[in-house]
């Protein structure tokens, strides 16, 4: 079912993004069953938070939706289970398809576990939608074509910005680089892309020192004199978890900030722990897919957040937006495809060939399904400033830089490196 | 319990068992496929536990050492066939145990503990470091085998695990049990009881307590080693968590739960920890916190696990019986 | 200072101040292996309840008007809040004090369970820390190197409980009663010692030195759920290579373990996780009872 570009845009803005006009599908199905959703999210351990912000945001689009009659007219219902290792996630997700009968599946953060459910999903035949996770074996795309699953933005989508804009911005006022990043495989390919980035620009660097901290480890001081020692130009890090905003008070504590260039893709993850006391200004500073404070926001973006920020007196990171965006994509495209075969529920593949090439306006910006299933999004970073009424650092409102992620990840089929090399950046 | 009741009573929970593919959900046999493979490893385990004394405490590292040699040889080097794999995966066991074994059963009590926890962890450290080899925390990919040279390309890998797998791991099980059950009653199984009980006595009478220990070590590996290859092959994934330290505390629980001091009480306590955290991760998300209470409350009141609360209920049933006697609260059956 | 001292200094004084937090936890485990041979898993626990709570009470008292420098008696009285679950726990455990070892074992890993989900219950997932306030002791620099006032403060507390406990346990009457039940307990109930009372005094004194180590690390550190997990395995490799029981064991293994950590970082910083696994492994078949623990059977 092949909608045209212009077709699938007019009928997003007669029925308005997010929320649909209340009778529009009611009357005849009211009564109907409601949609089940199952939610997988990781609730304990260091990716725990991340969980907690997707839940909220989904729970939040979901009284929303409601409000409006739900999706097609039937009210949806959260199944909620808990993402943890790779195993036990795959029962949950048995559970959800087989037991509860859920009609789509969301959730994951976890790379590991994101790459070992994939294939389930794929046998089970279960519309799965990932907030934040991909199917990649570090930069290798493991299933390329897959049916049912729908997977999140690259993880090197953010390192290619920031080096980007290190680029831009500091060409010719570093030269030696010291890294610190997470030793996993989303630090690794952080790393690997920036320094890829430099030699493709053929930016003058050296790296004098790269260190690779346990994952969520908070025991960063030897790490901090290391760097220290190597007194760096530039440090690079993708730091994220817990030890994101303990690194930097340790490293503001060292003096180890002051006068270093710093480039942290991912800080936004922890923004609120990011306090003024200790982060510097004219930190390049990425927010992924949600910067709470952008200057630019759409209407519905300061709604969530002034919602979020009156609940749970915090201010959202990005997890809040990929989660909005899998519910949000998922309703557009059942709607569309039930409009569009007047039938009222469609079948999976209808809602899946909705989906892909489909676009909405999630919370930071606008999203969209490519034909092999990836996001594109909408990815936004800057520089960090005091200027503002917080305790902790947000983006100077000057220099902020919005990117669509069709500018940041290979596109299908492609090799990272290869596409690295080639591509046309703009900077 | 006397043994025609017993096997009367294992036979009812195997054919039970059997049944449950065609008569539940197939959620529900998807869900008991790793208890088969935790069954195996339990029953290794617990030769070195129960029945040598010994509590390991890094035990998950012979499931994962399962695991990965599927990962090698089904998705590196494309073996098809799931027996090959089994036996390489049993053949690695031995071969880790060995040494490992031969270092740690020197030692009793907490530093064995120690010991086998810090082996878990180092384990951990390694498939994360060593990642071009191993893939770090992505893991490495174990494909679909062939079972008994069958490909069953209807099925998919659901259909796949709720059928076919379903029976081989439950006949592999058995198999395997049958075979732990003549180890434990064979005169090597009674020098273990009698060098667990008292390793000096034992000693004096002839019994060469580190070799002994040494070979009940090596079991474990093996059994371990080849439950973990149905835990990888259900997954599709090895991944490093399978060896993290908790994972091995997971498999105490399962011991201690369904009662060491049994032969099947670890088996027992396996599918009831697999039925239970499945019923209770769907109705809180607060489930640690109810596992660890039960956990707890088995430790303080139900030493000998839910198999010893059996074999109590059977005695008290069967009340013509003569009471029990002390050898009854050790490993007897 | 030229560069590299002071480079090095840094490095140094770094591994000291994780190696000070090390040995409160690990001087906790010791005193409770050493009389009760309770091996507690939940340690990890324990040292994240005193850092989740050294936060929230650090919080209410400066919102509250306390001025900054009561930071560290802040934490401190976080941390000995925190001890009172001790006797509840310990009370819990005497339940299985006369069986198997492995029963104690399990028993302290259901804590660590359970405990998991009261942090999040209470806390919430989002992991807590402080800001920098314990820069108001100010620095010591000299030259490129500096270290943050409050962690030399750390260092001397730990010493200190290092010498008040040896002090305690060779000097006072019931250090003496301690050592004796630890050394032979029916002797010492035979002799009058009321074992059930030592007891309770020994976990609560190892509770304690669990959550003062969370507390004094938390403002250059931060609470998160799954410190308690990680935490252990650092503590039981300390106790490892010092030898259970021993409380020089525990300040020579916390020593060990810091600087080697430190040093490997910079050294060769690929292997630095594995670098104390490899030493714990040679430690316990080497030399199993630790430098300074009795040898084991």
């Amino acid at each position: 079912m092949k909608l045209s570009r212009r077709a699938l845009l007019t009928s997003l803005a007669a029925t308005g993004a997010g929320a649909t006009a209340p009778g529009v599908f009611a009357p005849a199905v009211a009564q109907a069953k409601p949609c089940r959703v199952g939610i997988l999210a990781p609730r304990s351990g260091i990716a725990a938070s991340a969980g907690e912000s997707g839940l909220r945001a989904t729970q939040w689009a979901v009284e929303k939706f409601n409000a409006g009659g739900g999706i097609a007219g039937r009210r949806i219902e959260l199944v909620i289970e808990e993402e943890t290792n790779p195993k036990d996630t795959i029962e949950r997700f048995q559970r959800l398809v087989q037991q509860e009968k859920v009609d789509c599946v969301q959730g994951i953060v976890s790379t590991g576990v994101g790459l070992a459910l994939g294939p389930v999903a794929e046998e089970a035949r279960a519309l799965t939608i990932y907030w934040d996770g991909t199917t990649q074996d570090g930069v290798d795309e493991k299933l390329p074509n897959p049916k049912y699953l729908f997977r999140s933005t690259d993880n090197e989508c953010e390192a290619v910005m920031s080096s980007l804009l290190a680029i831009k911005h500091w060409r010719g006022q570093f030269k030696t680089i010291a890294g610190i990043n997470p030793d996993y495989s989303y630090g690794r390919n952080n790393m690997a892309a920036f320094v890829a980035l430099l030699k493709r620009f053929n930016i003058e660097h050296e790296v004098i020192t790269e260190q690779w901290p346990k994952v969520g480890t908070m025991e960063l001081t030897s790490h901090v004199a290391a760097l220290k020692a190597a007194k760096p130009d530039l440090i690079f890090s993708s730091l994220l978890f817990a030890d994101l905003p303990v690194f930097m008070k340790q490293a503001h504590a060292a003096e180890l900030t002051k006068g270093t260039k710093l480039v942290f893709p991912a800080a936004g993850w922890q923004h609120t722990l990011m306090k003024k006391d200790f982060t510097p200004e004219g930190m390049i500073f990425g927010h992924n897919t949600l910067y709470f404070d952008n200057p630019k926001a759409t209407p519905l973006q300061k709604e969530f957040v002034t919602w979020y920020a009156d609940r749970f007196k915090d201010y959202p990171n990005w997890e809040a937006d990929r989660a909005y965006f899998a519910i949000a994509s998922y309703k557009e495209a059942v709607e569309k495809a039930a409009n569009s075969k007047g039938t009222a529920w469609p079948t999976i593949d209808d809602v899946i060939g909705a989906l892909e090439g489909s676009s909405v306006e999630s919370l930071g910006g606008k999203g969209s399904w490519r034909k092999d299933h990836i996001a594109d999004q909408t990815f936004v970073q800057g520089f960090s400033t005091h200027a503002n009424k917080y305790d902790f650092v947000t983006l100077d409102p000057a220099r902020i830089e919005t990117m669509y992620s069709t500018e940041l990840q290979k596109p299908a089929g492609a090799n990272f490196w290869d596409w690295l090399k080639a591509a046309k950046f703009q900077i | 319990m006397k043994q025609g009741s017993a096997l009367l009573l294992v036979a009812v929970a195997a054919g039970a068992l059997a049944l449950v593919p065609i008569l539940a959900p197939p959620f529900y046999a998807n869900l008991l496929v790793p208890f088969y493979g935790y069954a195996i490893a339990l029953l290794g385990f617990n030769l070195l536990f129960g029945y040598t004394g010994l509590l390991s405490f890094g035990h998950a590292l012979f499931l994962g050492l399962g695991a990965y040699t599927a990962a090698v040889l089904a998705g590196l080097w494309g073996i098809k066939a799931f027996e090959v794999v089994l036996l390489a995966a049993a053949l690695a066991g031995l071969i880790l145990a060995l040494p490992l074994g031969w270092l740690a059963v020197r030692y009793r009590g907490i530093f064995f503990g120690m010991l086998t926890l810090a082996y878990g962890m180092l384990a951990h450290a390694v498939l994360f470091k060593f990642y071009h080899l191993t893939g770090g925390d992505s893991g490495m990919r174990v494909p679909r085998m062939h079972l008994l040279g069958l490909e069953f390309s209807a099925y998919n890998k659901f259909e796949l695990l709720a059928g076919p797998f379903y029976y081989y791991c439950l006949t592999l099980c058995a198999l395997a049990a049958f075979l732990m059950w003549r180890i434990v009653r064979s005169p090597f199984g009674l020098h273990l009881r009698s060098l667990r009980d008292n390793a000096q006595k034992a000693e004096y009478l002839g019994v060469r307590v580190h070799q002994f220990r040494l070979a009940a070590f090596a079991v474990s590996g093996i059994y371990g080693a080849v439950g973990g290859t149905i835990l990888g092959f259900r997954t599709g994934l090895a991944d490093p968590e399978l060896v993290y330290w908790t994972h091995s505390g997971h498999l105490v629980f399962m011991t201690v739960l369904g009662g060491f001091s049994s032969f099947l009480g670890p088996v027992i306590g396996a599918l009831v920890l697999t039925l239970l955290q499945d019923q209770l991760q769907s109705l809180t998300q607060y489930w640690r916190l109810v596992l660890g209470a039960i956990l707890a409350l088995v430790v303080i009141f139900l030493p000998r696990g839910l198999a010893g609360l059996a074999i109590d209920a059977g005695q008290f049933l069967g009340r013509r019986r003569p009471a029990p006697s002390a050898a009854s609260t050790t490993t007897a059956t | 200072m030229p560069a590299a001292i002071s480079a090095i200094a840094n490095i140094v004084i770094g591994g000291i101040f994780h190696a000070a937090v090390l040995f409160l936890v690990a001087a906790g485990l010791q005193l409770v292996f050493g009389v009760q041979k309770i091996v507690n898993l939940a340690c990890g626990s324990f040292y994240a309840l005193g850092a989740y709570f050294g936060i929230t009470l650090v919080n209410y008292g400066l919102s509250a008007g306390l001025p900054d420098w009561m930071l560290l008696p802040l934490l401190l009285i976080a941390g000995l809040l925190m001890a009172l679950i001790g006797p509840p726990i310990e009370r819990l455990l005497r339940t299985v004090y006369d069986r198997d070892e492995s029963f104690q074992l399990l028993l302290t890993f259901a804590l660590v369970l359970m405990f998991q989900d009261v942090f999040r219950l209470v806390w919430g997932a989002n992991p807590r820390s402080l800001d920098n306030v314990h820069l108001v002791y100010g620095k010591w620099t000299v030259g490129d190197f500096s270290v943050p006032l409050y962690n030399l403060l750390v260092i001397s507390a730990a010493l200190l409980a290092a010498i008040l406990i040896g002090l305690f346990l060779r000097r006072t009457n019931f250090g003496r009663l301690l050592r004796a039940t630890a050394e032979n307990r029916a002797m010492a109930e035979a002799l009058g010692v009321n074992v059930r009372t030592v007891y309770a005094a020994v976990f609560t004194l190892g509770t304690l030195l669990g959550t003062l180590g969370g507390a004094l690390v938390v403002p250059t550190s931060a609470a998160s759920l799954d410190m308690a997990v990680e935490f252990v395995i650092e503590a039981f490799a300390v106790v490892v290579i010092g030898g259970l029981g021993s409380m020089p064991g525990a300040l020579a293994g916390a020593g060990l373990v810091g600087l080697i950590r430190a040093l490997a970082l910079v050294v060769y910083p690929e292997f630095e996780i594995l670098a104390i696994y490899l030493i714990v492994i040679g430690v316990l078949l080497l030399r199993p009872s630790g430098l300074f623990g009795r040898p084991a059977t």
